[in-house]
């Protein structure tokens, strides 16, 4: 296990320098650090599978000379959950990256980008694996300042700088609860070690643990994107390359679902108030409900898909939520049903957004904008990018047999068997979460009708768009790696519960895989096969059967007669890109619907024809959706800290004097403070 | 035992398959008498079907495989989720494979694609019936989630063929009859927006202001028309046996004796034709709604449901 | 009949009376609103003689009897009057649209049936499962005359409300004496005649009975 380690480490390390080695190659900077960072992970793939199988955790530690500071390691069952998941997106990420950079050479430092692409991903695995207080905030810090800096590659954008400043902030305003509700267990614990938070001499007082519990649920939730913390992700993931942004939505986000499972179910044991279950419950059920509907509106690509990580957190946060109310009631094998339900979403969410966000940036490459409505037609211009982007769109869309069918399915389940519940209110609450997750669900679907739809399908609608062409290999590998992933992960969940199960049984206290996995193997059965039951090989057998038999009545029927090719009827006008559908008028329907959430405001200007008011020489339509949490919530906050610094400014008046005599005054009152 | 469930589920395939022409079929031919016509036959869609796989498609230029795949998943799709549902006996042998939410999602595969197709050909029309399935699709489904939860509830199971079975033999099954009725309003309401029926969608209209499920498959010809056609016909089949066997299964085969399947099949045949019968006097009692008042009318379902399953709750708590 | 198919038949009339105002919840065309309150009252009416037969308290009988002839065909005659005679036919504008207050009517029944958990176990009337939908049926009332603008509707609102009373009434303790029902009769009646001509009165001084427009009365 130890070598495995120091192969990761070395791997990432050796990728953080050896870019650097080589000045003025960009093409030898690229394969050194993506080459090497796939190498790394690689390795990490198989460090996390040998956590997930060894029966006791592994630890290591060194200590140092800062005090309360130990770098100390252990991978038990969660930990390697996590490093395998991030190395997965990561090899393929890396692979991604030796195609997608050479966008890049010449116009940014390959170098650096390799570089700290590198630093970013050690950074995250080891952010999971930090058995220390101390160290984890320094590993935490590591990673959102390294991202901070990829997400600033583009930096002579202004908006990329906005959007990297405003990340920057919200990262640290996050950390900055994270470190208080550290110092509520080091307080009882007496020092930084998570082996002390877990047992600490005194147990927390009742009013202490739900501290820690808020304080944990705003300072990660930040990071993970949850509604109302959210607003930061929809600028800064989408302004990084789309390689690092595939991590950032794909697995960084998650690094903070790990801490939230890490601090509730081990930190703080397994015994929870109602409301904290109701509480994420609420909270994971409001971020996947207006996450998606934000990304409804988006006609950027890669907003769209950021859009989509805040709702993904949401249905994580549900299956975890869910299983936090079970177990208040002691219906632990509910508890590890739900924990289940939203582990397995954790690594589903991270494998599809990774490859969406590949196919993203892939339709980047090959059309230098991101402007949705600039797209159409790419399907016969860039057929594996569309058939990749497909499976992933099918799959976030939770489509059986897909892998994000089967996560949600597990959702739903461990939402409806809350009628076990003695407490009428989440009786009644926990089917309406139900609803939502449905609604959110066929939204996500309609959402994803309309990236692939007005994307690939139909004509070009701009000369960058009929000038695509496909994306060179290495990006194909990228993707069809996280296409077979996903798969795989839709098709054999019944060696992905056993797994999963590992993770979340020291935490419910119960092992359910041997329940769950029911029939040999064929199907999943939650936790009673009398309830409900789900066999995805069966559904994908079924379906590609079915779909043969849909061909032999064909052939009975009528025979293969070879189909005519004709133009489409445009009511005898040639059919012309202007013609057709846009991403906002597909979605017009759902914004006047929900108007009440969108809060829209339309613009339409029209200027006539001085011979005939009844021709219309132009048009211009504009339509905003009101930014509600940034207008009620982070605009008051702003403008309430200008103000203050603003009448703080009269302290700064310029004399080097005066800061001298600051200067002298404080150390003065120190003085006397420690006398 | 292999051999049984193989037979069993080929048998269901063929039932589902021949029968949903005709429950089209005898819609239509309600509605005309309905209106004071004579009208086609209830056979008349088989021969149309017949006709369609016979002639040469036009495809347009513009489109992409999804195009031509589409009619294919959708077929499969729809079939699949048939054979979920249990018609004419309750143990069915794909039971395992998916519950109800499986079914609900196997429907989604398949408007899914068709949505895609829609917008495949580049015309407005196409784009048009894409964008309001997917909002009516949107409205549907919690409602849909929630009458199911209600009647999960009452049976103690999300599994079709348990919760026909113990529903048939009013085994530990809670009898109280306002749950039941609420959620099986709801679902109806579901059916009707689903299967694209009046007052939600109207599938007699080519109407470019009106049609929602003719406008995404306006480009379609020849058997992949077909294969389309029938796959809607299946459509409105499996919803019609899932209400007519979740909410009223008896007479339903519970033992695999060749004189409880014949009556089984009887009264699947009777349960399915009153239910279409129904169907075609409401189309011609109620006009088309306005595309946002659906919204009024799904929410009535939501709230159905909803309240089906507090009554639940109540009414045993 | 056995109590408990009795019981089950009470809570089915109960279910019907709140599935009443859901309609009317989301019915728009103002006479049809009327009708649906007819309906109700119709259901109201059977379940109180419902419960008079399986109880056997007579007096019960007398107020189902006053119920049909006052709420399901006096006081709708009433109202049908005023809208023919006003012209107002249905309702475009709302306070708070049909599904939104749908939605928070359903979230009304779930508070209302929060609200009497623990009262329900402590009865012992074969009716007391409908205390909590009695309950809604009021806040549903009360929601009705918030959300909506023309006086009649607010009627139609008030009305449900006295209905929701009159099964709790029922529920909670087989119904009230009857010179409380009589009185509690006489003054819906009266009341309905006074909003008809507060509404007359409304519309000969704005052209409207939408009751949004007396904010402009001030000073």
């Amino acid at each position: 296990m130890l070598n495995l380690f120091l192969m990761v480490f070395a791997g990432y390390a050796a990728g953080l320098v050896l870019p650097l080695c080589f000045p003025a190659k960009p093409r030898v900077q690229s394969l050194l650090a993506h080459g090497l960072a796939g190498l790394a992970s690689g390795a990490g793939i198989l460090l996390g599978v040998t956590g997930l199988l060894a029966p006791e955790p592994w630890t290591s530690s060194a200590q140092s000379t800062v005090p309360f500071l130990t770098f100390s390691l252990r991978l038990d069952p969660l930990a390697s959950f996590f490093v395998l998941t991030i190395s997965l997106a990561g090899l393929a990420a890396s692979v991604f990256a030796l195609g997608y950079v050479t966008e890049f050479f010449g116009k940014s430092s390959i170098a650096a980008m390799g570089s700290l692409y590198n630093g970013f991903l050690l950074s995250m695995t080891l952010v999971v694996m930090a058995d220390n207080g101390f160290f984890f905030l320094i590993l935490w810090e590591l990673m959102s300042l390294l991202s901070y800096f990829l997400v600033v590659t583009d930096h002579e954008k202004a908006e990329v700088r906005y959007a990297g400043l405003f990340y920057l902030i919200m990262a640290h305003a996050g950390t900055a609860f994270i470190v208080l509700a550290f110092l509520v267990f080091f307080q009882e614990a007496g020092s930084f070690a998570f082996e002390m938070f877990r047992h600490p001499q005194q147990p927390l007082s009742e009013g202490m643990r739900s501290l820690a519990f808020l304080l944990a649920l705003v300072g990660f939730g930040t990071k993970a994107g949850i509604v109302p913390l959210h607003v930061w992700l929809p600028y800064a993931h989408p302004a990084a390359p789309s390689h690092v942004s595939a991590l950032m939505s794909g697995v960084m986000i998650k690094t903070a679902v790990y801490a939230l499972i890490r601090v509730y179910f081990d930190f703080l044991g397994g015994e929870f108030p109602w409301w904290w279950g109701f509480t994420v419950l609420a909270i994971g059920a409001l971020s996947a409900l207006l996450g998606v509907m934000y990304a409804l509106m988006e006609h950027d690509l890669k907003s769209l898909l950021a859009y989509h990580s805040v709702e993904n957190i949401g249905i994580i946060l549900l299956g975890i939520g869910a299983g936090m109310i079970f177990q208040t009631y002691g219906l632990k094998e509910f508890a590890a049903l739900g924990l289940l339900a939203g582990l397995y979403h954790t690594i589903n969410h991270a494998m599809f957004k990774a490859l969406l966000f590949m196919g993203a940036g892939s339709l980047l490459y090959a059309t230098h904008t991101r402007n949705m409505e600039e797209y159409g037609g790419l399907l016969r211009r860039m057929p594996w990018t569309g058939f990749f982007f497909l499976i992933g769109a099918v799959s976030i869309s939770a489509l059986p047999p897909t892998n994000g069918f089967v996560s949600e399915w597990l959702v739903f389940q461990s939402l409806f068997l809350s009628f076990h519940i003695p407490s009428v209110l989440l009786k009644l609450m926990l089917p309406v979460v139900a609803a939502i997750l449905a609604l959110t669900s066929v939204l996500a679907l309609a959402c994803f009708a309309k990236a692939f739809g007005i994307s690939f399908l139909a004509l070009p609608r701009s000369s960058h768009a009929r000038h695509a062409r496909e994306v060179p290999f290495p990006m194909k590998l990228g993707m069809g790696l996280l296409a077979a992933i996903c798969l795989l992960l839709g098709l054999l969940p019944m060696i992905v519960v056993p797994l999963l199960d590992r993770v979340g049984a020291p935490f419910a206290r119960v092992a359910i895989a041997e329940k769950v996995v029911a029939l040999d193997g064929w199907a999943l059965a939650p936790v009673n096969v009398e309830f409900s039951s789900l066999s995805t090989p069966t559904i994908a057998l079924g379906l590609a059967g079915l779909a043969l038999l849909g061909l032999c009545v064909v052939l009975i029927f009528g025979g293969l007669a070879k189909a005519r090719y004709y133009k489409t009827w445009g009511c005898g006008i040639n059919l012309n890109p202007r013609m057709e559908y846009t991403a906002t008028g597909f979605v017009q329907p759902i914004k006047r619907v929900f108007s009440t959430i969108y809060q829209p405001t339309v613009k339409l200007e029209t200027e006539l024809l001085e011979e005939s008011r009844y021709f219309a020489k132009r048009r211009r339509f504009e339509f905003h959706i009101e930014p509600v949490f940034q207008k009620y919530l982070y605009d008051p906050v702003v403008t309430f800290f200008a103000t203050t610094a603003d009448r703080l400014r009269v302290i700064q008046a310029g004399s080097l004097h005066l800061y001298l005599t600051y200067i002298f005054v404080t150390l003065v009152v120190l003085l006397l403070l420690a006398v | 035992m292999m051999l049984q469930a193989v037979i069993l589920i080929v048998a269901q395939a063929i039932i589902l398959l021949a029968l949903s022409p005709f429950v089209v079929g005898l819609i239509r031919k309600v509605k005309a008498r309905l209106q004071l016509r004579r009208g086609a036959s209830p056979l008349q869609p088989y021969t149309d079907l017949a006709k369609l796989f016979r002639k040469q498609p036009v495809i347009s230029t513009t489109t992409s495989w999804i195009f031509t795949a589409t009619p294919y998943i959708l077929f499969s799709s729809t079939l699949l989720a048939g054979l979920l549902v249990p018609i004419f006996t309750s143990t069915i042998p794909l039971n395992f494979a998916g519950n109800i939410i499986a079914l609900v999602y196997l429907l989604a595969l398949g408007t899914f694609f068709l949505i895609l197709a829609g917008l495949d050909a580049g015309s407005t029309f196409g784009g048009m019936g894409s964008s309001r399935e997917a909002i009516i699709a949107s409205l549907t489904e919690p409602a849909m989630i929630m009458s199911i939860f209600a009647i999960a509830l009452a049976a103690g199971s999300t599994n079709l063929s348990t919760i026909v079975h113990k529903t048939a033999l009013l085994d530990g099954i809670m009898t109280d009859p306002s749950p039941h009725l609420m959620a099986l309003a709801a679902l109806f309401i579901v059916a009707l927006a689903e299967t694209g029926r009046v007052p939600v969608d109207n599938p007699a209209t080519h109407l470019e202001l009106t049609m929602i499920h003719e406008a995404m498959i306006l480009e379609y010809s020849g058997r992949y028309l077909a294969l389309v056609e029938w796959a809607a016909g299946l459509k409105l089949l499996v919803f019609l046996s899932l209400i007519a066997n979740i909410f009223a299964p008896w007479g339903i085969a519970t033992t695999l004796e060749p004189a409880a399947l014949g009556v089984g099949l009887a009264t699947y045949l009777v349960k399915v034709s009153a239910l279409a019968v129904l169907i075609g006097v409401i189309e011609s009692m109620f006009a088309k709604l306005r595309l946002f008042r659906v919204t009024d009318f799904l929410g009535v379902a939501f709230i159905l449901a909803l309240l089906g399953m507090i009554f639940f709750y109540v009414l045993r708590g | 009949m056995s109590p408990h198919i009795g019981s089950q038949l009470v809570d089915l009339g109960a279910a019907l009376l709140l599935l009443t105002c859901f309609a009317i919840v989301a019915q728009r065309r103002l006479s049809a609103c009327v009708d649906l309150f007819a309906l109700q009252s119709v259901f109201l009416a059977a379940t109180a003689a419902l419960v008079a037969f399986l109880t056997g308290i007579h007096h019960i009988y007398a107020a189902a009897a006053l119920t049909i002839i006052i709420k399901a065909v006096v006081i709708p005659r009433i109202l049908k009057q005023v809208i023919e005679r006003l012209n107002v036919t249905r309702e475009l504008v709302m306070n708070i649209n049909v599904p939104a207050g749908l939605l928070i009517c359903g979230g009304l029944v779930m508070l209302a049936f929060y609200i009497t958990q623990p009262i329900i176990p402590l009865g012992f009337l074969l009716t007391r499962d409908s205390l909590a939908i009695a309950l809604a049926i009021v806040l549903i009332g009360f929601f009705t005359m918030i959300a909506r603008k023309k006086a009649v509707t607010q009627v139609i609102g008030f009305l449900v409300m006295e209905n929701g009373l009159f099964l709790g009434a029922t529920a909670a303790a087989y119904g009230m004496p009857l010179i409380v029902e009589l009185g509690v009769f006489f003054d819906v009646l009266v009341g309905a005649l006074i909003i008809g001509i507060y509404a007359h009165r409304l519309q000969d001084a704005f052209d409207s009975v939408d009751t949004s427009k007396l904010t402009i009365l001030k000073e």
